[in-house]
């Protein structure tokens, strides 16, 4: 009897659409991708990657949350933690709600359907055969291609974002040498590719990322102003909002202190604000303005009933927090900051790879948003540099969806899907410890 | 990592509620029963930084909040899944998702796995298992450890590179490049990924400017060291608020 399923055999093994999944830690950015039309950041959806609680015991599902206006107090569950996917449990319910069971947006058949994903580096094994298991037996995708995600942004066009005058290519080459910096919620990661191809023993962790940054500004909120260690919604929002990379530490530190108690100092009101936090009744979101002395001592004598606000005064925070990017001995944690962090990874490389990295360093990642990191990052990787090697970073004009967008034009080229996907026969035939093995030793580029 | 056994020398077995433990530098879950002090402190091959004198509380606390900072999912938060489903496809899927591990666990078992790995007989010679602790032996047989510091690995050793983080600019300027060896380099990019304790970066280099303390109650420059819990304020007034209510000692 011819085993089952021998009658597809004759087909096409690699479906016609393709699922590309940045499964980030805070983020899922999702969305299809197919041979017919190259791909943009528009079909790229963000849909938070967790399920949270709000202080009424209602329970949000990913995308869910979109409808949520009180944000008060909100517990999250995330599945991905430190950038892995660890609890299946959470995920596999987040996955089932957005793309079998969900709406119209990225509902799809994971039979008929190829499953490209990008996860972080540096996975533990064990954590990465779960996830093989889990795509192709309790999913059941068609085929599938796990990378990670650095190495995913080397489809991308490199060359239009250091405006070079080459023509847009549109077949996908990965440039020669490429480095990514990857400041993401999780980590931050340092990835030299060379002509796409990730070296592994240069790449770098370092552990500040969005967390971590949030979690700072929590923490320094909560002892200096108002208890808000169960308001991760609103710090991290706040933190969106007002930080800042201070070009000068020294100098910004010095003009947002109020002086000792003899010789009082004005702060400077372009850096202190005050942010009105959101009461959840009229307003869901906060918002900031110029700090007010007179409405801040104030505060306590507003109105029992009637409109009353609560601020938060946020001074020196506003570039403290990012400033952890930089010099993360700040708070006690041994690291080198991010420019030394990655001349550490380039050390490792050849000296003739240096000098090319260092001329394509491209920045993807939520932290490259806030206001000043490029130019901080520049000055100071200038510093570490010798003065006759060029230095070019670029950040990707959408840095969160970036990874996403290259997965999305490595599926867009069909030879290029094939050349790495492993399909459901192959799984079954071969067993995860070899698909294992297969997507670990570049062997994925080889049947190219 | 010494291998500390007791040999069967009696019949009795040991005393309930102790242990040899190998001294590997500062651990906070060891503290307890591993105490440091400076003296150790001074023989340790790297120790803190300079100028920064730690106890061994401060060191805890500061090492648990670096790890609170850094915690992906509040633990008071037992979420539920609605209208969860308790079918299984296959038992390996049965299995991962019914797993409660969480992250700690996974990488202390990859740590001990690639510490095994690198204990046996003949696997030893990995370049990249940086987490490996070697005891160094002194003139004296004094026993030196590897502190903390030099636990997290600066540079995995690479056959090609033999430079340092320090020289490594001036050796760029120095000369121009070696030409791409293309064997070394086909070998870099077949190297396998590096386990996840060895990616981490490693402590800012030598040359870099001290840790910088800052005032716990406004986050100015850190000038006064509170006598009692060893917390930094900036002045009179910040200290004021301290001893009101963030000093940690009575």
């Amino acid at each position: 009897m011819p085993p089952k399923g021998w009658r597809k055999a004759a087909h096409d093994p690699v479906a016609t659409q393709t699922l590309v999944l940045d499964n980030g830690a805070y983020t899922l950015k999702a969305g299809f991708a197919s041979a017919a039309a190259a791909p943009t950041y528009d079909d790229c959806k963000i849909i938070p990657n967790c399920i949270a609680k709000g202080r009424d015991k209602r329970v949000y599902i990913a995308s869910d949350l979109d409808k949520c206006t009180n944000f008060g107090e909100m517990a999250f569950r995330r599945p991905v933690e430190r950038g892995f996917i660890v609890n299946w449990e959470a995920e596999k319910a987040i996955w089932e709600h957005e793309f079998s069971e969900g709406k119209e947006g990225l509902r799809c058949d994971p039979k008929e359907t190829n499953l490209v994903l990008a996860e972080a580096p540096n996975c533990p094994v064990q954590l990465q055969k779960n996830c093989d298991e889990m795509v192709f037996e309790e999913f059941e995708f068609a085929t599938y291609y796990r990378s990670i995600g650095p190495a995913l942004n080397a489809y991308n066009d490199i060359p239009s974002l250091f405006s070079d005058s080459a023509p847009p290519d549109t077949s996908p080459l990965p440039p020669e040498c490429l480095l990514l910096i990857d400041s993401s919620y999780s980590h931050t990661t340092i990835t030299p590719l060379y002509n796409g191809r990730p070296i592994h023993l240069a790449i770098r962790r370092m552990s500040v990322g969005g967390k971590l940054l949030t979690n700072y500004l929590k923490e320094l909120s909560s002892t200096r102003h108002i208890n808000m260690l169960d308001e991760t919604y609103l710090l991290n929002e706040i933190k969106e909002a007002v930080s800042f990379v201070s070009p000068s530490f020294k100098t910004d530190l010095e003009r947002t202190w109020k002086g000792g108690l003899s010789d009082r100092r004005e702060v400077d009101p372009s850096i202190v604000l005050d942010y009105v936090l959101p009461n959840y009744e009229h307003s869901a979101h906060g918002f900031a303005r110029p700090h007010d002395p007179i409405k801040a001592r104030r505060k306590l004598l507003q109105p029992l009933d009637g409109p009353r606000e609560d601020i938060l005064p946020v001074g020196n925070e506003r570039f403290a927090v990012p400033e952890l990017l930089f010099t993360p001995t700040d708070i006690g944690l041994q690291e080198a900051g991010l420019p030394e962090a990655i001349m550490q990874s380039l050390s490792v490389l050849p000296a003739a790879l240096q000098a090319g990295m260092l001329a394509n360093i491209v920045v993807v990642g939520g932290n490259s948003l806030i206001k000043g990191f490029m130019e901080r990052l520049e000055t100071d990787l200038r510093q570490l540099t010798p003065t006759n090697i060029p230095l070019r970073i670029a950040r990707a004009p959408d840095p969160i969806k970036h990874t996403w967008l290259g997965g999305a034009r490595l599926a867009h080229d069909r030879d290029l899907l094939r050349g790495v996907v492993v399909t459901r026969a192959q799984y079954q035939e071969h067993g995860s410890t070899w698909l294992g093995r297969w997507f670990a030793g570049g062997d994925a580029l080889k049947g190219k | 990592m010494p291998h500390i056994e007791i040999l069967p020398n009696t019949g009795a077995a040991p005393a309930p509620g102790w242990a040899y433990v190998p001294d590997t530098g500062y651990d906070p879950s060891k503290v307890a029963f591993n105490p440091k002090d400076r003296k150790r402190q001074a023989a340790r091959l790297g120790g803190m930084p300079t100028g920064l004198e730690l106890s061994a509380r401060q060191l805890t606390a500061v090492q648990r909040r670096i790890a609170e900072l850094e915690r992906d999912n509040d633990a008071r938060s037992g979420i539920e899944i609605p209208n969860k489903k308790t079918t299984f496809k296959t038992s390996a899927t049965k299995k991962i998702l019914l797993s409660a591990k969480e992250i700690r666990h996974w990488l202390d078992d990859e740590d001990a796995l690639y510490t095994n790995k690198t204990q046996a007989p003949g696997g030893g010679a990995r370049a990249i298992t940086s987490r490996v602790i070697k005891p160094a032996m002194g003139a004296k047989g004094r026993r030196a450890t590897i502190t903390p510091r030099a636990l997290t690995p600066a540079v995995p050793a690479f056959p090609g590179s033999t430079s340092g983080l320090q020289d490594k600019a001036l050796e760029i300027r120095s000369a121009v490049p070696a030409p791409l060896d293309d064997e070394k380099l086909q070998a870099l990019l077949a190297a396998p990924p590096l386990p996840y304790a060895a990616a981490r970066v490693g402590p800012p280099g030598a040359g870099a400017p001290p840790q910088r303390l800052f005032c716990d109650t406004c986050g100015y420059w850190g000038r006064v060291k509170c006598l009692k819990c060893g917390a930094r304020v900036c002045g009179l007034e910040c200290k004021g608020k301290h001893d009101q209510s963030m000093c940690t000692r009575f």
